[in-house]
């Protein structure tokens, strides 16, 4: 056809040109398919991120357009209150304290249903729905359940197990609401260790476990010598996705207690949206932010250099 | 136990093999009964309360099914409440828009990465890997006044690009490994055939990532839905915004937004969840089954 000619020579023009250019056409259409990822990481990640030092260095009321310069005295102030020193001690213990629990019980997941021959898919079903449920939804849930009035986990709280009085709203009292945010959000979270976990487990062929049984081994020597040591990796890789993800979390705990009760489980997420939108402290509420985005940075560095996740995939 | 002979090696714990089968199937039976209550009763319990009138939330005390009297469908009318009706539309196109934005970029891409050479190429799937570390609250607060002087605050095109934005780290990684596995002779043979090189990419490559583009479709999927962070920050008009800051702004404010109206409300955003779950977990699997990210 006529204009698939004119195409092609216009394609061929162009590919003259480019061959007379100082970078090869190879290197430009392969920076042209990586061009839109980098587009959007300059506007959602670099852009934002000087965009939030350079505010971090102003006094900036919410409502009011005008910036005063203030230098780095809100990052003195920020290393200065305590609420940030208790802030991010208390993100550590939630981060800690979701991780473990989450890893052990996804681990606990993974192990069983790679192993159960009755319902498999269906069960699998339903474990995943966990994680692909939304958080609103898993904190709904949650609010719903321990209500006071009408809540079932509550009820057997308070009265099977005595844990708390009878009108106590348990994500209310600075002893239980951490602990209970740590559980709801284990709820759904887990499922991440399951999923990366399972998927390794399916990847195990089963040859091996048949070799291991013809040489006498029993089922731990086959856990420890031949099914651990292909999770071990993943198991890493979930791990620390998942500690940098409770240190991000923010949706689930602002929807179960606002930070609350006063401050306890105000992590740093939660106490720089506190000082952004409550507080009307915007300049402030950067200079948290980007001492947060420090911390997962050197923490990001620490990681590629400890595991180099990148090695396995380059060509 | 005595002395052992050949024939009986021992098992786990020093006991014979018969009983340690035994003793493993009914520890397995078990587990899978525990977790599967532990993930099972959260869900049920929000879906039999969606199926309970007010008053029996209310007075009915707590019940493991609606009684005769006790039941409705009524709650699930609420998705003709305007409000949340609005909520869950625009969750929806969010959602759609960032699975395709997310598709698509992360196809090309991954296609960049995985066949043409060019410098910096790993220094690029580093620097990718980096958006981990950007959490959600870092990037919001700045994003605020940024969309708001780009006029993107409170549009779903806005929140769309944070998201797919979000997304990709994963989803590039997963097609740039996902299509190094499809055999290159294929896309060769293509080329000597004559095809251009978009040709070849349309018609060889791309039929065959089906597999990573329902994986990363899912991820895409799940980030969207239940986003509430950016959702929060950048969507602060009621007008657009997506179901999980609506419905939460909805309860702070209005006190006839009842438990079990919020209950049929949940089970709404619960549903596709559930029908992604059981038809593409094994794409899910798939995905994930990337060594290293």
């Amino acid at each position: 056809m006529a204009g698939e000619t004119i195409e092609r020579e216009d394609t061929r023009r162009i590919g003259s040109l480019l061959d007379r250019a100082p970078v090869d056409a190879e290197t430009l259409i392969g920076i042209g398919t990586i061009l839109p990822v980098i587009l959007l990481y300059l506007i959602i990640s670099i852009i934002p991120v000087g965009f939030a030092v350079w505010a971090s260095l102003h006094e900036i009321p919410l409502l009011n357009p005008n910036w005063t310069y203030i230098g780095l005295s809100n990052y003195a102030e920020v290393l200065r209150i305590d609420r940030f020193w208790a802030s991010l001690w208390r993100g550590v213990v939630f981060m800690v304290g979701s991780t473990l629990l989450q890893l052990v019980v996804g681990l606990w997941i993974a192990l069983t249903l790679n192993q159960i021959k009755v319902a498999q898919k269906l069960m699998t079903a339903v474990v995943f729905s966990a994680y692909l449920i939304p958080t609103i939804v898993v904190a709904l849930g949650g609010l719903f359940m321990f209500d006071t009035f009408v809540g079932v986990l509550h009820q057997i709280g308070s009265e099977t197990l005595g844990l708390w009085g009878e009108n106590t709203f348990a994500l209310g009292t600075h002893q239980w609401a951490m602990p209970l945010v740590v559980l709801i959000g284990s709820w759904k979270f887990s499922i991440f260790i399951t999923i990366f976990a399972l998927a390794q487990l399916r990847a195990i062929p089963m040859r091996f476990y048949e070799a291991a049984k013809i040489c006498g081994a029993n089922r731990w020597e086959m856990f420890r010598d031949i099914t651990l040591p292909r999770i071990q990796g993943v198991i890493l890789v979930a791990v620390l996705l998942r500690s940098i993800f409770m240190f991000n979390k923010f949706d689930l705990i602002w929807i179960l207690t606002n930070g609350g009760p006063g401050y306890a489980t105000t992590t740093l997420p939660v106490l720089a949206y506190r000082e952004a939108f409550e507080a009307a402290n915007y300049g402030l509420a950067n200079a948290i932010a980007v001492v947060m985005f420090v911390f997962l940075a050197l923490g990001g560095v620490a990681y590629f250099k400890v595991f180099n996740p990148s090695d396995e995939v380059e060509t | 136990m005595g002395t052992k002979t050949e024939s009986d090696r021992s098992g786990t714990f020093g006991l014979d093999f018969r009983t340690e089968d035994k003793l493993y199937r009914v520890a397995l039976g078990m587990s899978a009964f525990i977790f599967f209550v532990f993930i099972v009763f959260p869900i049920y319990w929000v879906f039999q309360s969606s199926l309970k009138t007010r008053n029996a939330i209310q007075t009915g005390g707590i019940t493991w099914f609606p009684s005769s009297e006790g039941f409705t469908l009524s709650n699930y009318e609420v998705l003709f409440n305007s409000d949340v009706g609005l909520y869950l539309l625009n969750s929806v196109i969010v959602t759609l828009g960032t699975v395709l934005s997310v598709i698509v970029i992360s196809l090309v891409a991954g296609y960049g990465l995985a066949r043409i050479q060019f410098n910096h190429k790993a220094n690029f799937a580093r620097f990718l890997l980096f958006g981990y570390m950007f959490s959600p609250i870092v990037l919001g607060l700045p994003l605020y006044l940024i969309w708001q002087d780009l006029g993107l605050l409170n549009t779903r095109i806005g929140l769309i690009i944070a998201l797919t934005a979000i997304s990709m780290p994963f989803s590039v990684w997963l097609m740039w490994k996902y299509i190094q596995t499809i055999p290159r002779a294929m896309e060769e043979s293509a080329w000597v055939a004559g095809a251009s090189r978009w040709r070849t990419f349309r018609d060889v490559v791309v039929p065959q990532t089906q597999p990573a583009m329902i994986a990363a479709a899912l991820f895409a999927f799940a980030l969207a839905w239940s986003d509430f962070t950016f959702a929060r920050i950048l969507l602060p008009q009621n007008s657009a915004t997506t179901f999980a800051p609506g419905i939460l702004r909805l309860i702070n404010q209005s006190y006839s937004f009842a438990w079990s109206d919020m209950m049929a409300a949940s089970m709404l955003m619960t549903i596709p969840p559930l029908l992604f779950a059981y038809f593409l977990q094994s794409y899910l699997l798939k995905g994930f089954q990337i060594r290293s990210l």
